[in-house]
């Protein structure tokens, strides 16, 4: 993670070779339609800045925030809460008005959501 | 509205206008609908905190706000928060009961008279059951009742109302309740920021897969003349449907205005 300053900065390959991704986009096209590959030019620019900051890729995103129990897919509790606690204030550190921020903290909520880690995000403040 | 209708168009609202708020009167108008809601043994179990948004501290906003239910603490102006109060039947040992029976809702008629209850109904009867494993589930199923009233009441009012469930012990901590109020859900209210009609009345199974006459296995038949009647009086809408255009640019609307992910 971002406090972690020992660690060796992330190689990302290019997203969307990451399943992650791959479910992200996949969730996308089948919730809103469209083509989430490209109707929106910054939305893997700034997904892929927010995992560069936390030093994770998309797939160890989702190993945090989800496990395996018991053969079923569970939300990890504490890994959500930390990403979440993370997302938020990275929002408030993004320069821009309060709805820039948001948009730029709310496609990591999105790559996590369609993921299947539930997250509420509050109104941008 | 009438009744039906209110039933009708009921849905779980989950776009609020938070800077529109809620009359406290028609928050009270819920209350007394819940008050008057039927009750076993007369033991009135339900207990509810109001919390308008507006009086909440930073310290109660936020420890409210959890990641799953932030947006939902954000955008409803006024959060109904309602406990059991598992203490109730043990408090008042029967004498809601006597009442019933002083004002003529539990008659002889029926085998009711005070010394059934005060010799009987607490001491054999009631007082054991609080000690069961069911009770809690009884009682509850008691306050649901009352809420499902407050529910429809604000509906009535114009209100958008939605159920949720926020953190048991995080309710206990910000609202200071008794150890024996067991916090149950909560109601978030407003005004709705999407349609009233929110996309169509929600999915639901088939009747005959919920209903039975006589016995499991056998549905309940559903007479079409009585759906068209219920049609007509407003309490079966149209259906939501799946991936439809309206709805989803709504969302997307919605998303726009208040800053929310898709």
């Amino acid at each position: 993670m971002s406090e972690a300053s020992t660690e060796q900065p992330v190689e990302l390959k290019p997203l969307l070779e990451y399943a992650s991704v791959q479910v992200w986009m996949e969730g996308l096209r089948s919730h809103w339609g469209g083509d989430p590959e490209h109707d929106d030019p910054q939305r893997f620019v700034i997904f892929e800045t927010f995992c560069r900051r936390v030093n994770r890729d998309p797939d160890q995103i989702v190993k945090e925030t989800t496990m395996i129990k018991d053969g079923q897919k569970r939300i990890r509790i504490k890994g959500r809460n930390r990403y979440a606690a993370l997302i938020d204030e990275w929002q408030q550190e993004i320069e821009g008005s309060r709805f820039e921020r948001a948009k730029w903290a709310n496609t990591v909520r999105s790559f996590l959501i369609h993921n299947g880690v539930l997250l509420q995000s509050g109104l941008p403040g | 509205m009438e009744l039906k209708e209110v039933i009708g168009t009921r849905r779980s609202i989950r776009f609020f206008d938070p800077d529109r708020p809620v009359e406290r009167e028609k928050i009270q108008k819920m209350l007394e609908a819940a008050r008057l809601a039927s009750c076993a043994v007369n033991a009135q179990w339900q207990r509810a905190v109001v919390a308008f948004r507006k009086d909440l501290t930073d310290e109660q906003f936020n420890r409210l706000k959890t990641p799953v239910a932030a947006l939902n603490v954000d955008l409803a102006p006024v959060h109904i928060h309602w406990f059991n109060d598992l203490s109730s039947v043990n408090r008042i040992k029967g004498s809601r009961l006597r009442e019933l029976v002083d004002v003529g809702a539990l008659a002889p008629t029926h085998g009711w008279s005070h010394k059934f209850v005060d010799d009987f109904v607490y001491p054999q009867i009631l007082e054991p059951f609080t000690s069961s494993p069911g009770y809690p589930v009884h009682s509850t199923f008691d306050v649901g009742g009352a809420v499902t009233q407050a529910l429809l009441t604000g509906v009535d009012e114009g209100l958008g109302v939605c159920l949720v469930t926020l953190n048991a012990q995080t309710l206990r901590d910000v609202f200071k309740v008794p150890d024996e109020w067991m916090p149950l859900m909560t109601i978030l209210v407003g005004y709705p920021a999407e349609s009233k009609d929110g996309g169509g009345q929600r999915p639901r199974p088939p009747f005959e897969e919920l209903y039975y006459e006589g016995a499991y296995g056998q549905p309940f038949a559903r007479d079409p003349k009585v759906v068209e009647e219920l049609k007509a009086a407003g309490m079966i809408q149209e259906p939501a449907t799946p991936h439809n255009p309206a709805r989803i640019a709504e969302i997307k609307s919605l998303a726009d205005r208040y800053g929310l992910p898709l």
